[in-house]
C-alpha cells in the first residue's frame, strides 16, 4: 500500500517536472525577448494572446477546421490503404519481393517535391492537400504492418488453420491482432507526418487553412499572428498525439501484461 | 547471415543448389515491380485517364532529366549542401544533449513534455519564422534543417541511455571509469544503435525540410527547380526533379544504412540473437 502511494507521488513528481520544464522555457522566452526588443521576436505572452485570439475568431472556422478535417482524413485514408496493403504484403512474400525496390524509392521520396505535382493534378484546393498528406503518410503504416504481418510466429498462424480459420476470418481474428502493436506504432508516426504535410501543402498552395495563414500572415508582417499560429500547431500536434495514445491503450489493453514482463500496468 | 547458414545446413544440398538458382531470378523480381509500375505510369498518361498536361509519360521525364542534367546536378548539390551542414549540427548537438539528459534524474524529467510537445511539431510551420529572423539564404536553411533534426536524435539519444543495463554500469564503475569517461567509453557504445536509428529517421526528415524551405522560400536547391518548373508549365522537368529528389534521399538512406553497418558490427548482432 505504501509502495503504490509512494510509486503515485513520484509519477506526479515526474509529471509536474515536465511541466515545469516548459514554464521555463516559456519565461526564457518571455526574458529574451523583452531583451532583444525587436518587433520580429515578439514576446510569449504577445505570441500567445494572438494564439488564442486565432482560435476565439473567424480563423476558426476558415482556416483551423478545415486544416484538422484535412489531416485526419488524409490520416484515415492512409490507415486504410496502408494497412490493408501492409498486410497482404506482409502475409505474401511474393507480393513483398515484387513491390520491395519500387516501395524503397516510393517512400524515400521528399514528399514536399510532390506538392507541385498535386497543384497542377488537383488545383488549389483540400483536395491537393488530402493527397499529398496520403502520399506521404501511408509509408510507416504499409511499413509497420508489412513488418509486423511477416514476423508473426508460424506456429500461431498453424494453430490457427488447424482450428480451421481461413481468409477473412484468420486475417481478423489472429494476423491483425499479432501485427497490431507495430501497426499502432507506425499509425503515430504517420499522425505527425500528416500534420507536418498539411502545413507545408496548405503553405504552397492551400488556399485556406493554418497552414496558409500562417505564411500569408508572415508575408503581410502580421508577426504575432504567425507565432500565433505556430503555437496552435504545436497544441494541435499534441492534442493529436494525447488523443491517440488514449485510443491506443484502449485498442491494446489486452495485450498489457503479456509482453514487456510488466504486470503492474 | 547466420540464420541463412544454419537453414541451408538443415537443407540436402540438392536444395541448396535450387536456392541458389531461384535467387537469381529472385533478384530480378524486384525489378520486376519497377517496370510495371513504370508501365501503368505510362499507360495512364497515355490513356489521358489523368490530365494530359498534368502527367507526362515516363520516357518524356527521362528525357528531361537528360536535357536538364547540369541544372539537376547543381540543384542537387545545393540541396545536398544545406542538408549536410544541418543533420552534422543536429547530430553533434542531439547525442551530446541527448546523452547528458538522459543521464540525469531531473533533467530527464523536465524535458519530458517539453519532447512530447516539439515531437510532432511541425517545424515546417517554422519557416516563415525563420524566414522573418534570419532571412533567405544558406545559414536559415541550414538552421531550420538542424532544428528540425535535432529532436528524433535527442529523443533516441536519450531513450537509448536509459536503456543501457545496469549490469555494465556496475561493473564499468567498479572498475574505476567516472563520468564523462564513463558516458564515452559505455553509454554512448551501448546507445549506439538507439541513436543510430535516431539519425536515421533525421536524415530523412533533414532532407524534406530543406526541399520544402527552397519550396516555400525559393532558396535554390532541387525544391527551386520544381517550383520553377512548374510555374513555367513545364511538367516532365518538373518531374525530372522529382524522380532525382526521390534517387536522392534512397542514396543518402542506403549510404547511411552501408556505413552503420560498418561502424556497428554489434547493432546486427543484437537484432539476430
Amino acid at each position: 500500500m505504501a509502495g503504490a502511494n509512494q510509486k503515485g507521488r513520484s509519477a506526479l513528481l515526474r509529471i509536474s517536472l515536465g511541466w515545469l520544464g516548459l514554464v521555463v522555457l516559456a519565461v526564457a522566452w518571455q526574458l529574451a525577448a523583452t531583451a532583444i526588443g525587436k518587433t520580429i521576436f515578439p514576446t510569449f505572452t504577445t505570441s500567445i494572446v494572438a494564439a488564442v485570439r486565432l482560435v476565439t475568431g473567424h480563423i476558426l472556422v476558415s482556416d483551423i477546421l478545415p486544416s484538422i478535417g484535412r489531416t485526419i482524413l488524409g490520416f484515415v485514408i492512409s490507415a486504410i490503404v496502408g494497412i490493408t496493403a501492409g498486410l497482404i504484403i506482409g502475409y505474401n512474400e511474393n507480393a513483398r519481393t515484387w513491390t520491395g525496390t519500387l516501395f524503397d524509392f516510393l517512400r524515400s521520396l521528399p514528399t514536399p517535391l510532390l506538392v507541385p505535382i498535386a497543384v497542377v493534378i488537383f488545383g488549389i484546393n483540400g483536395h491537393m492537400v488530402i493527397a499529398t498528406i496520403v502520399t506521404a503518410a501511408i509509408w510507416p503504416i504499409l511499413i509497420n504492418t508489412a513488418n509486423g504481418t511477416s514476423s508473426i510466429e508460424p506456429t500461431m498462424l498453424d494453430t490457427a488453420k488447424t482450428y480451421g480459420l481461413r481468409g477473412k476470418s484468420l486475417f481478423l481474428r489472429v494476423v491483425l491482432p499479432a501485427a497490431s502493436p507495430q501497426i499502432f506504432a507506425g499509425l503515430r508516426i504517420a499522425l505527425s507526418v500528416s500534420l507536418v504535410v498539411m502545413v507545408v501543402a496548405e503553405m504552397l498552395g492551400g488556399g485556406s487553412g493554418i497552414g496558409y495563414y500562417i505564411s500569408n500572415a508572415q508575408q503581410s508582417f502580421n508577426i504575432s499572428g504567425s507565432y500565433g499560429g505556430v503555437i496552435i500547431l504545436a497544441s494541435l500536434g499534441w492534442i493529436f498525439d494525447s488523443l491517440f495514445l488514449v485510443f491506443e491503450r484502449r485498442m491494446l489493453a489486452w495485450q498489457r501484461g503479456t509482453v514487456g514482463g510488466m504486470i503492474d500496468a | 547471415m547466420i540464420r541463412e547458414i544454419t537453414e541451408t545446413n538443415q537443407e540436402e544440398q540438392g536444395k541448396t543448389l535450387q536456392r541458389g538458382r531461384r535467387r537469381s531470378y529472385g533478384r530480378l523480381r524486384p525489378l520486376g515491380g519497377v517496370v510495371i509500375a513504370l508501365l501503368l505510369w505510362e499507360l495512364l498518361s497515355v490513356s489521358h485517364v489523368v490530365n494530359e498536361a498534368a502527367l507526362p509519360t515516363p520516357t518524356a521525364t527521362f528525357a528531361a532529366i537528360l536535357s536538364n542534367s547540369g541544372k539537376l546536378a547543381s540543384a542537387t548539390l545545393g540541396t545536398l549542401e544545406a542538408w549536410a551542414l544541418g543533420i552534422v549540427v543536429a547530430a553533434i548537438a542531439g547525442v551530446i544533449i541527448g546523452t547528458l539528459v538522459g543521464r540525469s534524474r531531473i533533467a530527464d524529467a523536465a524535458t519530458e513534455t517539453l519532447v512530447r510537445m516539439m515531437r510532432p511539431l511541425p517545424s515546417l510551420a517554422l519557416i516563415p519564422i525563420a524566414i522573418l529572423i534570419a532571412g533567405l539564404g544558406l545559414k536559415m536553411t541550414a538552421g531550420l534543417v538542424s532544428f528540425a533534426a535535432f529532436w528524433p536524435i535527442f529523443i533516441n539519444a536519450r531513450a537509448g541511455v536509459h536503456q543501457v543495463d545496469n549490469r555494465y554500469l556496475e561493473s564499468a564503475h567498479a572498475l574505476g571509469l567516472r563520468r564523462l569517461e564513463l558516458i564515452r567509453r559505455v553509454v554512448i557504445p551501448a546507445a549506439a544503435p538507439m541513436i543510430a536509428s535516431g539519425i536515421q529517421v533525421a536524415i530523412s526528415l533533414a532532407l524534406v525540410v530543406t526541399v520544402s524551405v527552397e519550396l516555400v522560400g525559393g532558396t535554390g536547391g532541387l525544391g527551386q527547380f520544381v517550383l520553377l518548373a512548374q510555374q513555367g508549365n513545364a511538367t516532365a522537368t518538373m518531374f525530372a526533379g522529382v524522380i532525382v529528389g526521390g534517387f536522392l534521399g534512397w542514396a543518402l538512406n542506403a549510404v547511411y544504412l552501408k556505413m552503420i553497418d560498418r561502424a556497428l558490427p554489434w547493432k546486427s548482432q543484437g537484432e539476430r540473437s
